[in-house]
């Protein structure tokens, strides 16, 4: 019953972008810390691969529940586990340019990335504050 | 999640590595004899870095470490003063072959990268501050 409550809204997707954007974070900040490393190639999480995976999760966990409602327990689950296969792949950018060291780590594309993954947290983390404020106002029996 | 603070701490060390071997770099830069005063110019002193895979993040991010401090193998300057007292036999005196132009350019780069990781610090933090806020 309370799993319910927590899985039929965005709460578990938006407990993903949390724990995908705090795994990406750490990824950039070891590029800007190899930034003088001979050989260092960037690396990255793919935003886009992790955002295909969460949306087919999210499709799945919807489809058995439209035909009967019992069915809605099963898939509850679906969307907190499909989608970490986008943490696996630690992909090689070729954005940046190749110095003469053999580092490709452009500092300006680097702080760029972090900060929009910075801001992409913060909104995932300010809209879960507000749905657990508005269960808090449920359960409470008071108006918002 | 903490991971990515020793990462960006790794880089902050390694970058005041780096500095202070350029401070040393400048401060001898007219240095004729070595530390048992024997006439030999100093030879300036360059750091490498090495990817730290002891320091990971979840997703696979790495640190850095300092891999070795290495001595220029440039010749030194030759300058013709046979008045000097470590000028040879030929009356010419070696000195250190440090170039100012250039560890001043690294100097700079070097305090940026710091400043970077500095600021990378910064977000870190507040992803951590955010994340608890969840359960104010």
């Amino acid at each position: 019953m309370a799993a319910n409550i927590f899985n039929s809204s965005t709460l578990p997707v938006l407990e993903q972008v949390v724990n995908f954007a705090q795994a990406r974070h750490g990824v950039l900040a070891g590029n800007i810390a190899n930034l003088d490393t001979p050989g260092y190639k960037t690396r990255d999480l793919s935003p886009e691969l992790f955002q295909e995976n969460l949306k087919q999760a999210i499709e799945e966990s919807r489809r058995p529940a439209s035909p009967g409602q019992s069915a809605a327990s099963g898939a509850t689950g679906a969307a907190s586990t499909t989608n970490y296969d986008a943490f696996a792949k630690v992909e090689d950018s070729l954005k940046g340019i190749l110095r003469h060291d053999g580092v490709d780590v452009s500092l300006e594309h680097q702080i760029a990335e972090i900060s929009k993954n910075h801001a992409q947290h913060n909104l995932a983390v300010n809209l879960m504050n507000s749905q657990f404020r508005q269960l808090r106002a449920a359960i409470s029996e008071r108006q918002v | 999640m903490f991971n990515a603070f020793d990462v960006s701490t790794s880089g902050l060390v390694a970058q005041r590595t780096r500095l202070n071997a350029i401070s040393s770099n400048l401060a001898n830069m007219s240095t004729t004899r070595n530390e048992f005063g024997e006439a030999e110019a100093y030879r300036p002193r360059y750091v490498t870095f090495q990817t730290d895979t002891s320091l990971t993040t979840s997703g696979g991010g790495a640190g850095v470490r300092v891999a070795s401090v290495d001595l220029s193998d440039e010749p030194p300057n030759m300058k013709y003063q046979p008045g000097h007292p470590d000028a040879g036999p030929n009356g010419y005196v070696a000195y250190p072959n440090v170039d100012m132009t250039t560890e001043f350019v690294d100097a700079l780069e070097a305090t940026r990268a710091y400043e970077a990781n500095i600021g990378v610090i910064e977000i870190t933090k507040d992803l951590g501050a955010q994340t608890l806020r969840i359960i104010a």
